[in-house]
């Protein structure tokens, strides 16, 4: 028995590949049943966008050829074996320092990024049932380890998408941005979250849908905000302090015509224009005024590559804490219960040794209290000598790592409780 | 020991300038707590060194403008959150104790002045309201460069490390708002002195002139931005246009007045 890591990854699979192999959380728990019916003792699936992990303590085979066969299955139309090419396995220690790596955001597709921490939460909660002692306190340790990366380096900080530079690039006009108001044009994908991004900080949304309106409906009454249509936007550009345009339009919306005028009743008062779109939903014109500040998603990718940058420049001291962390975890987890392990197994010996001893002398009444005092030390010696190598092997085991395996075999061999 | 205080204090500056200023030339930010640490240390070292000074002449009024620069640098960079205002501010207030010390602390002739009560609250909150127009100025002249990045969209040191331009904005107008109180206060205090203990007032002094034209620019700068609700570029630029001509016309007088002691 060992921990074992197998998955796939944005570095090792592609989006189109990813994307099939991801599980929903109703179907992690049959996934880790297959698996643990092949013999794992605990499993924990974590499954993103990014990855799909399952983290089991198992022997080599058969549960990890359950789990190649778990996701070939989900690749229909692949080579038998194809599978294979998207994965990787890390064992043991290198299993451990994977998962805390992970959820420190260093094995992140963005380095750093914190959403992958409550991802990690998420999964350990969904696989609790499953998981067994180990992988709970893997998991335990692996949030622990993300967090400390979090607070003791820069790794995470600054903004590292182009919604969350947009709110950046707003703050440096506005400072805080609560009680601020906001006007989004559009309803899509990048639209909502960069809505979300902004209705965080406290901006007040006022959502724009050329086509769906349901759609900007149901997103603002979720932020908290209200939803209009286009031909009632143009006049908020008079009062609005950011306007954030993500529409699927093939030419600019957001035109000197239709909001120049407009903005010049604004009396000065600074204007944030984030156009997210592509093609440009703004006329670059626009920014020719005065207290207009208008960034396109160059503008905006280039605000978060900086902070990438500087993450970057933060690993060596995040991958310090990984390591440390691991050495703790490795250690915890070499000796775990290897010292009353084995002073079970000689109290249940000695208990054995005592009866039989007993039973063996009320047939041999006729010894000396010498000759009993004798017998009484050979039994006491052989047993000694019976139990010497298990215990040197399970101390030696313990200090190399692998104490958890041995553990097992013992308590399988000798009918002994796991403990609580 | 006035002067080897003033020394510390000016050590003690410098520092802080270099680790404010450090970011700009490719290193990294020093922590924050030694970034303020050094300039309160300065700060401290300094007030013991103004509390023995007599305020009469060029090097004793640059000491204290310094010393109320400084304190008003780390209000303003608790209330900004950032270490912005001493790119400038540390700069200017290490010049002006490097000015004070190379012009002499001594009080030089009119050493009485130094004792009067009137004379030194003049000193003390004109020197209050000079710092509040400089800090005015640092807030504008930041608030222009952060425009200016943002406008070009250049997202370097200035982006990261300047502070937001409302904030700026906020700062400017609260500098001039609170400086003019306090320079009129000491101009007025100026007046009276000159009235009653030194020999009826003199309009054509250099100092009274400088005094009355710095406290009209001042006044000019709050009307502009409270009552015709300037801000923004336009206000910072007023500001930055009005402090320039104070010290264009102080160094005019100065260059135009006998005695390179006396403040003016």
């Amino acid at each position: 028995m060992g921990i074992k890591v197998l998955g796939v990854n944005h570095r090792t699979a592609p989006l189109d590949v990813r994307e099939r192999f991801v599980h929903g959380p109703h179907e992690v728990p049959g996934a880790l049943a297959r698996v643990m019916a092949a013999g794992a003792s605990g499993g924990v699936l974590l499954s993103t966008c990014n990855r799909t992990e399952f983290y089991l303590v198992a022997d080599d085979e058969p549960a990890l050829e359950t789990v190649w066969s778990l996701l070939g299955e989900r690749l229909a139309g692949a080579p038998p074996g194809g599978v294979r090419e998207y994965g990787y396995i890390a064992r043991d220690r290198d299993a451990v320092r994977h998962l805390y790596r992970v959820s420190s955001g260093l094995d992140s597709m963005i380095l750093g990024e914190s959403q992958i921490q409550g991802q990690v939460r998420e999964a350990w909660e969904a696989s609790r049932a499953q998981a067994g002692p180990v992988l709970h306190r893997l998991f335990q340790t692996a949030l622990h380890v993300g967090s400390r990366v979090r607070t003791e380096t820069g790794l995470g900080m600054g903004t590292a998408s182009a919604a969350s530079a947009g709110v950046a690039v707003a703050g440096k006009i506005f400072g805080d941005l609560a009680g601020r108001s906001a006007l989004i044009l559009g309803a899509g994908d990048m639209a909502e979250l960069a809505a979300t991004c902004l209705s965080n900080e406290g901006v007040q949304i006022t959502l724009v849908a050329n086509r769906t309106q349901e759609r900007a409906r149901a997103i603002a009454e979720r932020l908290g905000g209200r939803a209009v249509s286009l031909e009632e936007a143009w006049p908020q550009f008079a009062t609005t302090d950011i306007a954030l345009c993500s529409t699927a339009a093939p030419h600019a919306v957001v035109t000197w015509e239709r909001v120049g005028a407009v903005i010049g009743t604004r009396r000065g008062r600074p204007l944030c224009i984030l156009d997210l779109a592509v093609p440009r939903d703004v006329d670059p014109a626009i920014a020719q005024l005065e207290n207009v500040f208008l960034y396109d998603v160059d503008d905006l990718q280039t605000v978060a590559a900086q902070a990438t940058a500087r993450r970057r420049d933060e690993i060596p001291a995040a991958e310090r804490i990984v390591e440390e962390e691991t050495d703790l975890f490795w250690a915890w987890y070499g000796g775990l219960g290897v010292v009353p392990a084995i002073k079970e197994l000689r109290a249940r010996m000695d208990n054995l040794r005592t009866a039989e001893l007993e039973r063996a002398l009320r047939q041999l009444s006729h010894l000396s209290p010498e000759d009993r005092a004798r017998v009484e030390q050979f039994s006491q010696s052989l047993l000694n000598k019976f139990l010497h190598q298990p215990t040197v092997a399970l101390k030696a085991a313990a200090e190399e790592g692998h104490g958890y395996g041995l553990l097992e075999a013992l308590r399988r061999l000798f009918g002994m409780e796991p403990p609580a | 020991m006035i002067v080897t205080l003033h020394l510390v204090a000016l050590a003690l500056y410098a520092f802080a300038t270099a680790l404010a200023l450090a970011p700009f030339m490719g290193f990294r930010p020093a922590p924050r707590a030694l970034t303020i640490a050094l300039p309160c240390g300065g700060a401290a070292v300094h007030v013991v060194a103004v509390s023995q000074l007599t305020l009469v002449g060029l090097g004793p009024a640059l000491s204290m403008l310094a010393l109320c620069l400084v304190l008003l640098q780390l209000a303003s960079e608790r209330l900004l959150r950032g270490s912005a205002v001493s790119f400038f501010a540390g700069p200017l207030a290490t010049g002006l104790v490097g000015l004070a010390i190379l012009s002499g602390l001594a009080p030089g002739a009119e050493v009485a002045a130094g004792r009067n009560a009137w004379f030194v609250l003049h000193v003390a909150l004109s020197a209050l309201g000079l710092a509040l127009m400089a800090l005015a100025f640092i807030a504008a002249a930041l608030y222009l460069l952060q425009f200016r990045e943002l406008k070009a969209r250049r997202f370097g040191q200035v982006f990261q490390l300047f502070p937001p331009l409302e904030r700026l904005d906020q700062l400017n107008r609260f500098a001039l708002v609170a400086g003019f109180p306090a320079l009129t206060l000491g101009v007025l205090l100026a007046l009276g002195y000159g009235a009653r203990f030194s020999g009826g007032l003199q309009v054509a002094k250099a100092q009274v002139v400088w005094g009355i034209f710095t406290w009209v620019v001042l006044g000019w700068a709050v009307w502009v931005r409270v009552v015709r609700h300037w801000a923004g570029r336009r206000a910072a630029l007023a500001s930055i246009a009005g402090f320039a001509a104070v010290i264009l016309v102080y160094v005019a007088l100065k260059l135009t007045q006998p005695g390179a002691e006396r403040f003016l």
